[in-house]
């Protein structure tokens, strides 16, 4: 199940009574898999681990798995994340979002996540429609897809969340697709060791609205890019380069890592000499020293 | 007012540093042994337009603005046509305007008030002492100091302190603010005002500070760790001033790119369990009530300052109003308990700030924090602050709790709550209605007694409120009873009247706990009154409805401002002697 000999944390742990609520066939299964393989295999206990869901049908998982878990609001859930992160830096911090509330509502907290890099992990279900509210467009359904609302199909351009992210300076980016569990689990277990705001666009199979790219076709088309020997993984250019989605072959891996920028918290001055953390400092303070001044 | 306050105006245009002279001059008062209120107005631009400043000096005790001025200081064209209304009878308009000329209606009021006007050539004078042009500033502090026959000292040591940090022209400066201080004209007899009102030593020493300070300070007070905000007049000076002491305080401070994802953050940080501030004006907290409604479902505790300023939309962006009460009652959609709270100057701004946090972290409910414009922009003067109060945090110690005890159905509603880390007990802060540990239900049966649960905090927290506070005896001719900043100007009321200035028996009484509502007293006290008064700075009388939807009880009338200005003292003044 996991390659960690003195892992404390089982894959049990993760365990949830409920039952899963998703379509036969979703690509949320293989994604809650991975998520759960690389949580035990850095062994982060369910008591150290902040899951936050976004709404959509990922977000009807959140109480299919095990840690402490938020369901929030469509859209929002980065943002929400980057709070809670900063606010304990010893609780792993993972936030799921589907391609709609992430690339159309919430995109402007994905771009200032980026742009701040907060010590994060976001994983990205992109399934190319909305499917909870049964199959709309989103911003990656490809353009002329007949989808209930827009019945002659979607005339806006499409969204690229890899190359989209990668124009906006970030520090990790990584794709993967839901078919293939044990390469998520890497993906998502590098993720989770960067350090700043790593963001990963799992590629997901919708079996029931999204007709045009099921899971045969991108198993047909992924391929890791990374274990091409000439592929520099720091280097941005290379990874813009692989970015696209042909029709031909689809890159995932860890695409891009900058292991130079600092993330967030580690670089505001004012708590350099801080080795607690945000939650552990809240106790009643004197503002005498602030005072004098009003004088 | 005219022989209780001395009353001074610097009036200029944006950029001109109209804020920085009265705040100084206001400062060098107090110092002096005054009590001072300092009253500011500007309009939404960084260059130009009309902008005053407003000091009121007194011996005892103020807490508000009057309407009108005994010297005011131009240093711009326009501002000495703007100021002119605002001077009372025999005061002093002085300008530097060369080729200045009134109106023949403006000239006919200077002959009608006797309005004393004095053109003082400081260009001149600045040339003559090879200054810079900025240090007209300079001069007219020092001519309004020489004015009002203060201690030089005093004035130097406080302007050192603001503007001593450019070396290069403090000399030039302090030589300038002497020479305006040591000016000869013909209208210091003019100005005799001063000799009625007797500094007091205690005074010397007390506080001078704005409401958003205040509210920083609070925030600093109860173990506030984060402050998430998005810039927005008139919240933003606590932006500013959260920032400019968080080297000191080790404050996380987030200028956020929107004020959804301020709240977000704050309610993120919230969650996690230390202390998250976000504060804005309506316009951004109507950007921030999903995240309220989401605090309400997740009982994740949430403190939000709204100040307030006229809307709808933009608005009158730089100006005062508190319209936003029913926002703060009805803003997120769906039901669920929440807290309203009202501060009113500097000592409430402080300490509700702290008894928001506790109230939030106790029941887990969404606290809104008012505040206005004129509360948080005004300055205030108070003899200290209180002490800290002590934090009541509500949270559960997680040995032998069960994931399902995070939303269990209790008496009072309120569930226990630790936080992610301490146990292995683990729940969800499910935004989708939930049992107990959290997990999603669409059965009728629990999606009415969670309905029941949140709702019923509201009662618990409702049952331990204190009552609202009353000015004044317990029977009268008139009860006037408000909210937030009016308090301040009835206090002032209420003081001049019992001086001996009117026969009229009048008495206020003031809510800082808005919501859930405690009307008991008031509908006792009302009885004990000929005429009940609402005083609100909106239009609808919001808290009048809220009074009357709650209990069903009319104010006889309803006193409103809803022009962007504060009530003065004279608004009440006039309504009383009608």
């Amino acid at each position: 199940m996991s390659n960690c000999n003195n892992c404390t944390t089982k894959y049990s742990d993760y365990f949830s009574d409920e039952l899963y609520t998703w379509c036969t066939a979703c690509g949320n299964y293989g994604i809650h898999a991975a998520v759960k393989r690389a949580l035990v295999a850095e062994n982060v206990a369910p008591k150290d681990t902040l899951l936050c869901f976004d709404v959509g049908c990922h977000g009807n998982g959140s109480d299919k798995i095990g840690g402490y878990a938020v369901h929030g609001l469509h859209g929002r859930i980065i943002a929400f994340a980057s709070g809670a992160a900063m606010a304990n830096q010893n609780i792993e911090v993972i936030a799921f979002g589907g391609d709609g509330g992430t690339l159309s509502e919430g995109i402007g907290h994905l771009v200032h996540a980026v742009r701040s890099n907060y010590n994060m992990t976001f994983i990205l279900h992109n399934n190319r429609n909305y499917g909870l509210t049964t199959g709309q467009a989103s911003t990656t359904t490809p353009q002329d897809t007949p989808m209930h609302a827009s019945p002659d199909g979607v005339t806006a351009t499409v969204i690229n969340p890899v190359d989209f992210v990668l124009s906006l300076e970030p520090t990790f980016v990584a794709r993967s697709f839901s078919g293939y569990v044990p390469h998520m689990t890497e993906v998502i277990r590098a993720g989770m060791r960067h350090t700043g705001f790593s963001f990963i666009e799992i590629l997901q199979d919708c079996p029931t609205y999204n007709k045009a790219t099921p899971h045969e076709w991108y198993m047909e088309r992924v391929y890791d890019v990374t274990k091409d020997s000439h592929y520099d993984r720091f280097s941005l250019a290379d990874a813009r380069r692989v970015a696209s989605i042909s029709n031909d072959k689809i890159a995932t891996g860890v695409l891009f890592q900058n292991l130079n920028k600092k993330d967030f918290l580690s670089k505001q001055l004012n708590r350099k000499a801080y080795t607690t953390q945000l939650v552990d400092e809240v106790q009643k303070s004197s503002v005498d020293e602030f005072t004098q001044a009003f004088r | 007012m005219k022989n209780t306050r001395l009353r001074l105006k610097i009036a200029g245009e944006s950029g001109q540093g109209v804020n920085s002279v009265g705040e100084l001059l206001a400062k060098a008062c107090k110092r002096s042994g005054y009590f001072v209120f300092g009253y500011r107005e500007y309009p939404s631009l960084i260059k130009g337009g009309y902008a005053n400043y407003q000091i009121d000096i007194a011996a005892q005790s103020i807490q508000s603005s009057s309407k009108n001025v005994d010297i005011a200081v131009c240093l711009s064209r326009r501002s000495v046509h703007e100021v002119l209304d605002s001077i009372d009878e025999g005061g002093v308009l002085i300008h530097w305007v060369s080729n200045f000329h009134f109106s023949q209606e403006e000239e006919e009021r200077i002959r009608d008030k006797a309005i004393h006007v004095e053109f003082i050539d400081v260009k001149k004078i600045i040339t003559e002492h090879k200054g810079k042009k900025i240090m007209v500033n300079t001069f007219f502090i020092g001519l309004v100091w020489g004015m009002i026959k203060q201690d030089f000292s005093i004035l130097e040591q406080a302007f050192k302190e603001e503007f001593g940090k450019r070396r290069d022209i403090l000399d030039k400066n302090i030589e300038l603010l002497s020479v305006g201080f040591e000016y000869q004209s013909n209208i210091d007899k003019q100005i005799q005002k001063i000799d009625i009102l007797v500094p007091q030593e205690s005074q010397k020493e007390s506080l001078l500070l704005s409401g958003n300070q205040a509210i920083a300070l609070g925030a600093i007070a109860s173990g506030v760790r984060a402050y998430y905000a998005y810039p927005m007049t008139p919240a933003s000076s606590i932006l500013s001033y959260l920032s400019k002491t968080y080297h000191s305080t080790g404050i996380l401070v987030k200028q956020a790119e929107d004020e959804i994802t301020a709240a977000q953050m704050t309610l993120g940080s919230m969650h996690m369990g230390t202390r998250a501030l976000v504060a804005t004006s309506g316009g951004g907290f109507d950007l921030m009530t999903e995240t309220l409604s989401l605090a309400m479902i997740t009982e994740i505790p949430f403190v939000c300052v709204v100040a307030q300023r006229p809307g709808p939309a933009t608005g009158v962006p730089t100006w005062t109003a508190a319209a936003d009460l029913n926002l703060a009652l009805y803003a997120g959609h769906g039901e669920s308990s929440r807290c309203v709270l009202a501060a009113s100057d500097v000592i409430s701004a402080y300490t509700l700030t702290q008894h928001a946090f506790n109230i939030a972290e106790r029941y887990q409910i969404p606290v809104i924090l008012l505040t206005e414009k004129q509360i948080a922009e005004s300055l205030f003067n108070c003899s200290s602050l209180p002490e800290p109060i002590e934090i009541e945090r509500g949270l559960t110690k997680p040995d032998g709790i069960t994931a399902s005890d995070r939303f269990k159905l209790t008496e009072t509603g309120v569930s226990p709550r630790w936080l992610p880390g301490q146990s292995d007990q683990t729940y969800n802060a499910n935004s989708d209605e939930h049992v107990e540990h959290g997990k999603l239900t669409e059965r009728a049966d629990d999606v009415r007694a969670m309905m029941e649960k949140r709702m019923k905090k509201q009662t618990a927290l409702l049952n331990e409120f204190p009552d609202p506070i009353l000015y004044g005896e317990e029977e009268g001719d008139m009860l006037f009873v408000g909210w937030g900043s009016p308090k301040n100007t009835m206090v002032d009321v209420i003081s001049y009247i019992q001086n001996g200035n009117s026969k009229k028996k009048i008495s206020y009484l003031h809510y800082e706990y808005i919501y859930p509502l405690k009307a008991e007293w008031l509908l006792k006290l009302s009885q004990q009154f000929k005429k009940s008064v609402v005083v609100e700075q909106n239009y609808q009388s919001q808290f009048g409805k809220l009074v009357r939807m709650e209990t069903g009880f009319e104010f006889n009338d309803r006193l409103l401002k809803y022009d962007g200005r504060p009530f003065f003292i004279e608004d009440i003044l006039d309504y009383i002697s009608e």
